[in-house]
Formats: structure tokens, C-alpha cells, sequence
């Protein structure tokens, strides 16, 4: 079953790779833009840091990691899941998803495997590089258990965004295009770039226990950065990233039940 | 009965479509909004001035820059859609000038947007986030002349979208390559004022900054004196410049479909 699965993805992949050498220059633009407005990201934080000194008692090279963790979590999600964005706009509304129903894999797999994201590559570029520049900066001796540990919460990070997305993603069955919801629910997940302690309570909360993007990123970070006070709470990472994926995989089978075709 | 349920079922759906729109969008700006002024909040966490600007006035600055921003581009995506899927071809047939007509379609778009969007959620920031008023209401007003040719100009520079078009496929990488330089050297993520010593320079020699910086600087009082007008007259420069050069390159855009047949 999950050698089929494996097979089956690596024809898809093949078949993504190809097209892509199709159009090299395309495949560059992609890279490059990305390369670039995650670098105007960076170097906006970089400027701000050559006014102050720290952020809430986070230095630049802590507030970088964050976002090194983030990018790189990011970057998988990026790469690999990025078509659920158009589930409702290119699938359900003109009717195609019907035909993924009736083929005999698995419907989700399926939308998955049909896109693969090439700029999710520069993503996860620059994520490294930013991640690498923290960790050589920060003062922390980084230790094979260390780097295990930290591979552990990127991967759990990238199931978070995924399961997130895969959530809202699945009210398109009942609503046919519920791509506004999810860029608006996406766009929490700027308040991640920086630490949690800068906002109020409130705030806090919806990011720690409704829309778990705090565990993509900024509880993570504080198992390793020094003057944090939340050390445990980052190790419920995997342990969140697994529920939220069982719970966005129960709503994607619910709303497979609800689905009616739009008939176009 | 059923397929009479079914049918005012799939209406319902037509007419939320439209309010999940928009209410979605206006949630992304405020949640936007409250991003930026957390951060700055804790910027100014004991510190009374940040590169010579108090609070307020940074606050200020940076959500009507980001407010500004989302009405830098628009057009060119739009163009170099038509040029990818061929209706290019037809428009420049009709009886009027396509570009033209982009910019004023955009700006009835804009328009509408102002008023359904941006001023619900300028006036809660006034409200409740502490923006301030324009130092003086002279200022203010030169500050919207500035904003609106910066605005026209923004279009021009967002044509090159359209025209790269015929040459790259993937239109979507170039609109992220766009978002990339506008944001930054624009301004629309905090004052040029505040960039390094060379980066200011550079800046100075580029047409963003006057897109975003030049007319919120006016408002919040960082450009001040005869500075005021010697930027706008700058920015007219710009745009008469832009939009020659975006002229001549879409000419040359044309001959080369032209040779090829279209």
C-alpha cells in the first residue's frame, strides 16, 4: 500500500521535474523571487536591529533562528502541499475534482501529488541559510541530539502548516472556494516571525491552542535560546503538529461526504 | 422538492462567496495591522525615540505605509494575463488605448476598495491604535496629491509585469520578484530615513521610494519645508520619465509579436 503510494509519487515527481526543465528560466524567476522578498524580510529586521539593541530581551541572531525555523518548516509545506491552495478554485469549482473521485487512489493523496511546488526549493534555501547564520551566531554548542531534536520540531513545524491549511482548505467542499478564509487564517502566521511575548494574552492563546502556529516556530526556538522562559512547552511540537494533522484529516473526510459536485 | 432545496442551496453559496471575500480580506489587513504594531510597540519598549521619531509618529508611519502599499500594482498582473492567454491581440484592436484603459479600470477598482476597505480599518486605527492626525492640514493635503501620483506611478512601473510577459511564462514569480523590490524600496515597511547611509542613496537614484515614502513622510511631518514640493515635483519627474520609458518598451514588446505573428 504505502510502496504503492511511494511509486505512484515518484512517477508524479518525475513527470513535475520534466516540466519544469521545460521552462528553466521560469523555474530561476521562481527561485530568485522567492530568494528575494524572504531576503527583504530579513534585512527589514536587520535594519531595525541597527536602532536597537533587542526586542523584548530577543537579540537579532534569536529572533533569526525563530524565523529560521519557521522558513524551513515553511519550505516543506511549501514544496509538497501547496496545491490545496487551489482545491476549491481549480478543482471543485470547474468540476475536475470529480475525476479524482472515481480514479482509484486515494483523493487526497491525489491533489498532493498533482503539484509540485519548485519555488518551495528557495524557500527552503534561504530558510537554511538564515537558520545556519543563527545557529553559527548564537551562543549554543550544538551537539548531534541538538540537531536531531531541531530536525524533529522543522518537520512537526511543516505538518503544522500543512494540517492548518488542509483544514481550511477542506470548507471548500461545503462552500466551493474557501481560499479567502485560508490567506486570511495564513496571515497569523506573520505573527510567528517574532516572539510571542510581544503580544497580548489573548492573542497568545489563539496561537498556542486554536491556529497552533506558535508551535511552528517560537516555542520551538525557546527549547534552545537561553533566555526563555517556556522551556517544556516546545517539546509538545510533534505532539501538536500529530493532532492537528488528525484533526484536518478528519475534516477533509467529512467534507468528502458532504461534497455535491458543482456540476459544471 | 429536493432538486428545488438543492437550487436555492447553491445560491445561497453564489451570494456568500462574495462577503467571504471581502470580510476575509478586511480580517487579513487588521490581523496585518496588528502585527505591525505589536512590533513596534515592542521596538519602542523603553526607548522614547527610534532613529529620531517617537512612537506615535512611527506608528503612524508605518500602517498608512502599509495601508499605501496595497495600492502600489495591480495593473500589471492584469496586462500580462491578457498577453499569456492571448487577448492581447483583440484589445489592441479595439478603439482604445490598452494601457490606458488597465489604469482606469484599476483605479474605479481602487476606488471602491478605499471605501469598502481602507477607511473601515483607517478609522479604527485612529481609533484605537493611536495614529496620529497630519501636523498641519496643508501637509495633509499635499500629502493625498502626493499619494495619488504616487499611486499613477506605481501603475506605469507595474506595467513592466505585462510586458516581461511575453518573454517568461511564469507570471506569478514575477508578480512575487515585484512585491519584493516595491515593499522594500518603497518604504511600505518602515521609513527610507531609517535605511543605512548607502542604502539611502541608492534609494534616492530608484523611483520606489516615491510610490509610499514620499507621501506618508509628508503626512507624518519627515519631509518637511520646501522639501515638500521639491519631492513632488521629483515625483511627477518620475512619472513622466516612467511612463516614457514603459511606452518605448512596450512598442518594442509589440513589434517583436508582430514578426512572430502573433
Amino acid at each position: 500500500m504505502i510502496n504503492r503510494y511511494a511509486r505512484l509519487y515518484w512517477e508524479f515527481f518525475k513527470m513535475h521535474v520534466k516540466v519544469k526543465m521545460e521552462y528553466r528560466v521560469d523555474f530561476l524567476i521562481g527561485i530568485l523571487s522567492v530568494l528575494l522578498i524572504q531576503g527583504t524580510a530579513i534585512f527589514f529586521v536587520a535594519i531595525v536591529f541597527q536602532h536597537i539593541e533587542a526586542l523584548h530581551g530577543w537579540t537579532f541572531y534569536q529572533i533569526l533562528f525563530i524565523y529560521g525555523i519557521a522558513q524551513t518548516g515553511r519550505a516543506l509545506e511549501f514544496a509538497f502541499f501547496d496545491n490545496l491552495w487551489l482545491l476549491g478554485q481549480d478543482y471543485i469549482r470547474p468540476g475536475k475534482f470529480d475525476r479524482m473521485l472515481v480514479r482509484p487512489i486515494n483523493p487526497l493523496f491525489h491533489v498532493l501529488a498533482d503539484k509540485l511546488q519548485a519555488d518551495g526549493l528557495g524557500q527552503g534555501i534561504i530558510g537554511l541559510i538564515v537558520l545556519i547564520t543563527a545557529m553559527v551566531n548564537l551562543p549554543i554548542e550544538w551537539g548531534m541530539g541538538d540537531l536531531l531534536l531541531l530536525a524533529l520540531l522543522i518537520v512537526s513545524s511543516g505538518a503544522i502548516f500543512m494540517a492548518v491549511n488542509l483544514f481550511f482548505a477542506s470548507l471548500s467542499f461545503w462552500i466551493v472556494d474557501s481560499i479567502p478564509i485560508m490567506g486570511a487564517v495564513f496571515t497569523l502566521s506573520d505573527f510567528t516571525r517574532y516572539p510571542m511575548t510581544i503580544y497580548s494574552k489573548g492573542v497568545r492563546f489563539v496561537l498556542t491552542w486554536l491556529i497552533p502556529y506558535g508551535f511552528t516556530a517560537f516555542y520551538p526556538a525557546t527549547l534552545f535560546v537561553e533566555n526563555a522562559d517556556f522551556e517544556k512547552i516546545g517539546l509538545l511540537s510533534p505532539v501538536v503538529a500529530t493532532i492537528a494533522v488528525v484533526i484536518a484529516y478528519w475534516l477533509w473526510k467529512k467534507g468528502l461526504k458532504a461534497f455535491s459536485s458543482t456540476g459544471s | 422538492m429536493r432538486k428545488y432545496w438543492e437550487l436555492m442551496k447553491s445560491q445561497i453559496k453564489l451570494d456568500s462567496a462574495y462577503s467571504i471575500w471581502y470580510w476575509s480580506g478586511i480580517v487579513a489587513t487588521m490581523l496585518r495591522v496588528f502585527v505591525i504594531y505589536s512590533f513596534w510597540n515592542a521596538v519602542y519598549d523603553h526607548r522614547v525615540e527610534v532613529s529620531n521619531m517617537p512612537l506615535n509618529m512611527m506608528l503612524t508611519y508605518v500602517i498608512l505605509a502599509a495601508m499605501l502599499s496595497n495600492y502600489s500594482a495591480g495593473v500589471g498582473y492584469e496586462l500580462a494575463n491578457q498577453v499569456r492567454d492571448g487577448n492581447v491581440a483583440i484589445e489592441l484592436m479595439r478603439p482604445y488605448d490598452l494601457m490606458h484603459k488597465l489604469v482606469a479600470l484599476d483605479l474605479g477598482m481602487k476606488i471602491t476598495n478605499s471605501i469598502r476597505n481602507t477607511l473601515p480599518i483607517l478609522i479604527l486605527a485612529f481609533l484605537f491604535l493611536g495614529i496620529s492626525l497630519p501636523h498641519t492640514w496643508l501637509m495633509g493635503l499635499l500629502s493625498i496629491l502626493s499619494a495619488i501620483i504616487g499611486i499613477f506611478l506605481g501603475a506605469q512601473l507595474d506595467m513592466i509585469i505585462g510586458i516581461l510577459a511575453f518573454w517568461v511564462f511564469y507570471i506569478w514569480g514575477l508578480r512575487v520578484l515585484r512585491n519584493a523590490v516595491f515593499l522594500f524600496f518603497s518604504g511600505a515597511l518602515l521609513p527610507i530615513s531609517m535605511f543605512p547611509e548607502w542604502l539611502q542613496t541608492v534609494s534616492e537614484f530608484l523611483p520606489f521610494q516615491s510610490i509610499v515614502y514620499v507621501p506618508v513622510a509628508i503626512y507624518t511631518g519627515q519631509i518637511i519645508g520646501n522639501d515638500v514640493y521639491t519631492s513632488i515635483l521629483l515625483q511627477l519627474a518620475w512619472l513622466v520619465v516612467v511612463y516614457t520609458i514603459i511606452r518605448l518598451l512596450w512598442s518594442f514588446a509589440l513589434r517583436k509579436v508582430t514578426i512572430f505573428g502573433g
